[in-house]
């Protein structure tokens, strides 16, 4: 929801400056930014209420000394500032720490749950990327028309609804089954259990279970990219240029491929970029409905602890995430508009 | 709307294939996480079972009651002063790999602990009082005590391969996953093999040890798949899935129970949920009050009297819908060895006018306003009520005992928080009650030392310190002639329940429910009414096997399918495909919401038309 | 005479340009037949709000006091069912829209003073200020939004304000961005150069002339954000953050789903609350849009 607006231009500045050093203080800002990010994810997750030794050894830990010796193992006994500078010196040299939860190193548990959030998050936003605007075009093509106000409707209405409840939904009709409709698919997790998951078999049950995950999260994600697209192209439709250009006597449909639709894809293009940013840190809700093991659900589930590396790690790599997206968004920007870099 | 879209996909997707329908594979769908494999590190129930399966105890649980019974020993001797235990090691067990299970792996288990900072902390109160293990011979362990531990011979420590672990240096083991790669599972000694499966993974593949020391297991395969919340596992059971499932809410049992081929059960397991009270908060180093008590719950006789206050009956069938049994002492009915039961005169009865009458009599009488004061005529200060928000009961019985404090004359205000932030509060003493539950391991010693005055500031969350009963701790615990304990033990719940650091609401349930036609032979534990997997040990992993091989299930009359078992299977669903009509009815009107759309857009944009 | 009493009648003139302002706005917003469904259904649905205890017994909400059985279908008795505790599905759902609808506008009034606040001074200052303001900005938009509500309710506990803060917290960013870039071009008008020139401090450039002009913006951004804020009380809820001593629609169906209404076949128990989210959600943002169109004649015709 956040993202129609983080594709705001960087501010206006006065004097001309040449794309290398555009790009040369967007990579510095973002660089900025991520150390900023470092330094507050540790202080954020050290407020959580809860004490890591209490809350795992509970009815097991029975004396102090197990507690301390908790504690010593995994350096939480250290003084907070000790800490930071470990945190930051690990983080530096690439180790996230070890989770407190499940006891191995937090990289591992990141980069095995990290394919599973991008097969189901990234398959998802690229999909209501291509089918949203491909939406957006033609109704803005065809305003006012019958496909333009269903789409308006129908897109509206998802945008409105939480996309967990969707997911509800979809399982009670497609995969519980009801009535006319057979129970087809599976009601959760990633794979069934009997299938080699890296043979071709493997590859089309996985799919299969991702269908429902992956066609929630599309609806719940396509209205964004058709509002965005539609309403970028009717402004470029008005625009003065495409005026004169079908008085020169173009055709209407060059002038919307040639110039409105290109121009149009401009905030799109931004959009998309952040998006992409975002598929790192997961999808919490869906991943909860459907039992999917990926990244939101992991930093979810630390939080009861608080296992505070895995919630460092994770945000770390989101913020990370939408960092980079960032910046790859403001230098397509650049290229595509040279207006924002003067 | 989006059916169009729907519909496209469902010509893109294979058709379904029945997954667990061979009775070659038999598949468990958990609802909680397998937080790790390796049992030094673990604390999860599930992560239990995993070790169950993969490892043996040398003393195991008896199915009856879970009284220890001989596993990979066969029997063992205590010295008269109860320093010296002597336990005779099996000849017979081969770990997975082919090599011999000796009293030197064991040993070997049980000195990492000893001698181990990491291996500790899971398991080093078992061997509480332990200076030395020995294995003087292949097939002789030793342990020497410096004070008898009547705990003993109850080690439910998973006994590893030496031949593997020596490998895990003490520094790795804090990260040591114990994770089985492809051609490489995991070496143990119980009815199952682990062949795949992560740490905070959601699945876990088991593969038959056909040479089990204790019989080979019937079923070829088992898997594990874990599910992020009770609903969608229920349905991978229904569905075929899934041939197990565990944890599972009371109305989910209600409506799987009418289905066909499925049996479900609100089944016994050592789980009860308290109502605490503020017995006085310590800094646990000056011995100084800490917290801010109401005083009124500081006062046994307080609350006590609030006892006869609570209608157990009533938050049995509303909050619990009807899963549980009303609570009495620390030490759940299940083991029956070690329960008190209060006898009909002492046992709290709902009788607000009882309530009354008790708190009159120690001073909290009503003044003219109606409300209850204190003994020194000062108003009673609201009483904090904390819950859980993480529990679907916690607030439900805070909002109960508000209601009958009120009927007291006492004002109470319930507030619900995070567990994490309530334990974080009563270390802070700065509480009144509070709500909380506890699992209760088969010998009580456990749950009796959380009363002491050490665990103050520990696992205490009563703050509860009593000379007498400390002393009576120390007593039963190194007493090792079994009745003279039992009666301390007894004596020391007594004690509990006059001074009522707790009152102890509800022995809950664990919902479980199997496709028992498919598979058979689980007999609960404890026997009868217990849980049928999910127990202590893997009893029943070389036990059960497809139903169509069920027969008696070798006599084991209380086990689960065996030929003449039938389950209740009362009729009260009926809702289900008429309510799932109504949930399209539920599409229908998101559709009718996206048509609404359409059909008015229609008509506010007609005119604009070109 | 303007001279003589130039206050008052600028202030006169200001009312009567004002009143014809809104005058002609409520005209176009009329002209939204969109914005008028939505505004009629936001009324509709904020009166069962008011009048909740008219319309259902407050007692129907105590779990200690619930008459029904459990998960009983709808009946005569009971329009919608009951849930798990034998209460009235339609009354949890009318007490619900109280605690939505106030969770709602709560966090949208934080979200805006803190992202209105936030934007004018970073588009107003200069330098190091606009920096600092400018990353903790964008802090919060690069952290995922949910994870960092799930915390912050978690470190802050869990009563209804809380919770209002929570989403207000982490829902401003988007506004201040908004109000920055506005701010931003208005900066560069004649007329603050004008004023800048004659003397004019940054507060008073700030509230005489920055202010008004980005009003009709956040008053537009103000009713999308209250569905955005709905949705996440809903979704915190569902996550099982809210707060557990009152009922919201988001903790019925938090509830619905704990107690396997799927499974149990409880359709009453999980369709109406999240039809009603849909409704309201929806109708705030009709009601938005169609605000923006008034207040921002780029828009207008382009929807």
């Amino acid at each position: 929801m956040t993202a129609v607006v983080t594709n705001a231009p960087a501010p206006p500045v006065a004097r001309r400056r040449t794309y290398l050093s555009y790009v040369g203080s967007k990579v510095l800002g973002a660089f900025g930014s991520l150390c900023f990010v470092l330094v507050l994810n540790f202080f954020l997750f050290r407020v959580l209420p809860g004490d890591p030794a209490r809350t795992l050894g509970r009815g097991r830990f029975r004396t102090e000394a197990q507690l301390e010796a908790f504690r010593h193992t995994y350096g939480l006994d250290q003084s907070l500032p000790h800490q930071f500078v470990t945190y930051v010196g690990n983080t530096l040299t690439g180790h996230l720490g070890v989770s407190l939860r499940y006891r191995v190193p937090v990289s591992e548990l990141i980069s095995e749950r990290l394919g599973t959030t991008l097969l189901l998050v990234g398959s998802s936003t690229i999909l209501a990327m291509v089918i949203g605007v491909y939406i957006g075009m033609i109704g803005a093509w065809n305003r006012g028309g019958p496909f333009d106000r269903f789409s308006t409707g129908s897109t509206l209405t998802l945008y409105s609804m939480p996309e967990w409840w969707l997911g509800l939904i979809l399982i009670a009709v497609f995969a519980v089954g009801i009535g006319p409709f057979p129970g087809l698919f599976p009601t959760g997790g990633l794979h069934s259990l009997d299938v080699d998951p890296n043979s071709l078999q493997g590859w089309i049950d996985t799919a299969w279970h991702l269908t429902l995950p992956v066609l929630t999260l599309t609806l719940a994600f396509l209205a964004e990219y058709s509002l965005v697209m539609r309403s970028s192209l009717l402004d470029e439709l008005g625009e003065d240029y495409l005026t004169t250009a079908r008085a020169k006597g173009l055709r209407d449909v060059d002038v919307r491929r040639r110039h409105a639709a290109r121009n149009a894809l401009l905030p799109t293009t931004t959009l998309s970029a952040i998006s992409l940013g975002y598929v790192v840190s997961g999808a919490i809700t869906i991943e909860t409905v459907f039992s999917i093991p990926g990244l939101g659900l992991l930093a979810q589930e630390a939080l009861s602890i608080p296992d505070y590396w895995v919630l460092q790690g994770t945000f770390l790599v989101a913020a990370a995430g939408v960092i980079l997206a960032n910046l790859i968004a403001n230098l397509l920007y650049g290229v595509l508009d040279p207006r924002v870099r003067s | 709307m989006a059916l169009g879209l729907i519909a496209g996909f469902f010509v893109l997707t294979p058709a379904p294939s029945a997954t667990a329908a061979d009775d070659d594979t038999f598949t468990v769908a958990l609802t909680d996480e397998v937080d790790s494999l390796n049992p030094f590190l673990g604390v999860l129930a599930n992560s239990y079972e995993m070790w169950a399966m993969t490892y043996n105890f040398m003393v195991g649980y008896s199915m009856k009651d879970m009284s220890p019974q001989p596993e990979l020993a066969t029997k063992w001797e205590t010295s008269p002063d109860g320093k010296t235990w002597t336990f005779h090691i099996r000849d017979d067990v081969k770990w997975t790999d082919g090599q011999q299970l000796t009293a030197a792996d064991i040993a070997y288990t049980y000195n990492r602990v000893l001698h181990g900072t990491v291996e500790a902390n899971n398991w080093s109160s078992y061997l509480n009082n332990v200076t030395s293990v020995t294995a003087p011979d292949a097939g002789t362990v030793v342990l020497k005590l410096s004070r008898a531990n009547a705990v003993l011979p109850l080690l439910p420590i998973p006994i590893v391969p030496e031949h593997i672990w020596k490998n895990v240096s003490e520094k790795a083991m804090k990260s040591f996953g114990n994770a089985p790669t492809p051609g490489h599972p995991i070496v143990g000694s119980g009815p199952y093999i682990l062949e795949e499966g992560k740490t905070g993974g959601s699945t876990f593949k088991f593969v038959a040890n056909k040479n089990y020391w204790d019989g080979a297991p019937h079923v070829e395969h088992v898997d594990f798949r874990v599910f992020k919340s009770t609903d969608p596992a229920v349905q991978a059971l229904i569905k075929g899935e899934a041939d197990f499932v565990d944890d599972i809410t009371a109305l989910q049992v209600r409506a799987l129970k009418g289905k066909d081929g499925i049996t479900a059960g609100n089944n016994i397991s050592p789980l009860f949920e308290e109502i605490g009270f503020n017995t006085g908060a310590v800094d646990t180093k000056t011995n100084k009050p800490i917290g801010d008590a109401n005083p009124a719950v500081l006062d046994p006789k307080f609350r006590h009297a609030l006892g006869y206050a609570v209608d157990l009956d009533r938050i049995v069938k509303s909050a619990f819908q009807g899963a549980a049994t009303p609570g009495s002492t620390v030490v759940p009915s299940p083991y029956t060895t070690w329960h008190w039961n209060p006898p009909d005169d002492e046992k709290f009865s709902f009788d607000l006018d009882k309530a009354g009458q008790l708190l009159d009599e120690a001073g909290y009488k009503k003044g003219s306003d109606g409300k209850r004061t204190l003994p020194n005529g000062k108003p009673i200060a609201p009483l904090r009520l904390f819950s859980r928000s993480d529990s679907e009961f916690s607030t439900n019985i805070m909002n109960f005992l508000k209601e009958w404090l009120a009927d007291l004359g006492i004002d109470s205000k319930v507030t619900a928080m995070d567990s994490g932030k309530l334990g974080d509060v009563i270390l802070s003493g700065e509480f009144d009650l509070f709500q909380w539950d506890w699992y209760v391991e088969p010998d009580p010693d456990g749950i009796l030392a959380d009363f002491t005055c050490d665990q103050r500031g520990g696992l205490s969350d009563s703050w509860y310190c009593d000379k007498d009963y400390d002393a009576m701790y120390k007593q039963q615990n190194g007493e090792m002639d079994k009745a003279k304990r039992i009666e301390i033990v007894k004596a020391m719940q007594q004690k509990l329940y006059e001074d009522s650091p707790y009152i102890v609401v509800a022995e809950t349930t664990q919902g479980q429910a199997v496709r028992t036609d498919r598979f058979a032979c689980f007999q609960p534990q404890p026997d009868p009414g217990g849980v049928w997997l999910i127990q202590y040990g893997g009893h029943n992993y070389n036990q059960f096997r497809p139903t169509s091989q069920a027969g008696d299930c070798d006599g084991v009359a209380s086990a689960l399918g065996a030929s003449s078992s039938s389950s209740t299977k009362s009729s009260d669903d009926g809702g289900g495909s008429n309510a799932a009509a109504w949930i399209a009815g539920g599409v229908v009107v998101i559709a009718l919401v996206g048509g609404g759309v359409l059909l008015l857009r229609r008509r506010s944009t007609a005119a604009e038309r070109e | 005479m303007s001279t003589a009493n130039p206050a008052r009648t600028s202030a006169q003139l200001l009312r009567a340009r004002r009143m014809a302002a809104l005058k002609a706005n409520w005209k176009l917003f009329r002209a939204s037949r969109w914005g008028v469904i939505g505004l009629v259904v936001l009324v509709l649905f904020i009166l069962v709000a008011v009048f909740a205890p008219l319309l259902a017994d407050p007692e129907g909400l105590q779990v200690t006091k619930a008459t029904g059985g459990i998960l009983e279908p709808p009946s005569k008795e009971y329009w919608l069912g009951t849930d798990e505790n034998g209460r009235s599905i339609l009354t949890l759902l009318i007490w619900g829209s109280r605690i939505s609808l106030f969770v709602g506008l709560c966090a949208t009034v934080i979200s805006m003073v803190i992202g209105t606040l936030v934007g004018l001074m970073s588009g107003f200052f200069e330098g190091w200020p606009a920096a600092i303001l400018f990353r903790i900005t964008e802090w919060f938009l690069v952290i995922p939004y949910l994870p960092l509500a799930l915390i912050l309710a978690t470190v802050m506990g869990r009563s209804l304000f809380t919770i209002s803060f929570v989403i207000g917290l982490t829902s401003w960013p988007a506004t201040a961005l908004l109000i920055r870039a506005q701010v931003l071009s208005i900066k560069e008008r004649p007329y603050l150069e004008r004023a800048r020139v004659l003397g004019a401090g940054r507060w008073r450039q700030m509230s005489r002339h920055v202010l008004p002009n980005v009003t009709p913006m956040i008053f537009a951004n103000t009713t999308l954000t209250v569905a955005g804020a709905i949705l996440l009380e809903t979704t915190l809820s569902f996550l099982g953050l809210g707060d557990p001593t009152r009922i919201s629609w988001g903790s019925m169906l938090e509830s619905a789903f704990a107690v396997g209404a799927m499974t149990t076949g409880a359709w009453w128990y999980i369709v109406p609350p999240g039809v009603c989210v849909v409704i309201v959600v929806l109708a705030f943002t009709l009601v938005g849009q169609a605000l923006e169109e008034v207040f921002n004649p780029r828009l207008r015709g382009s929807r």
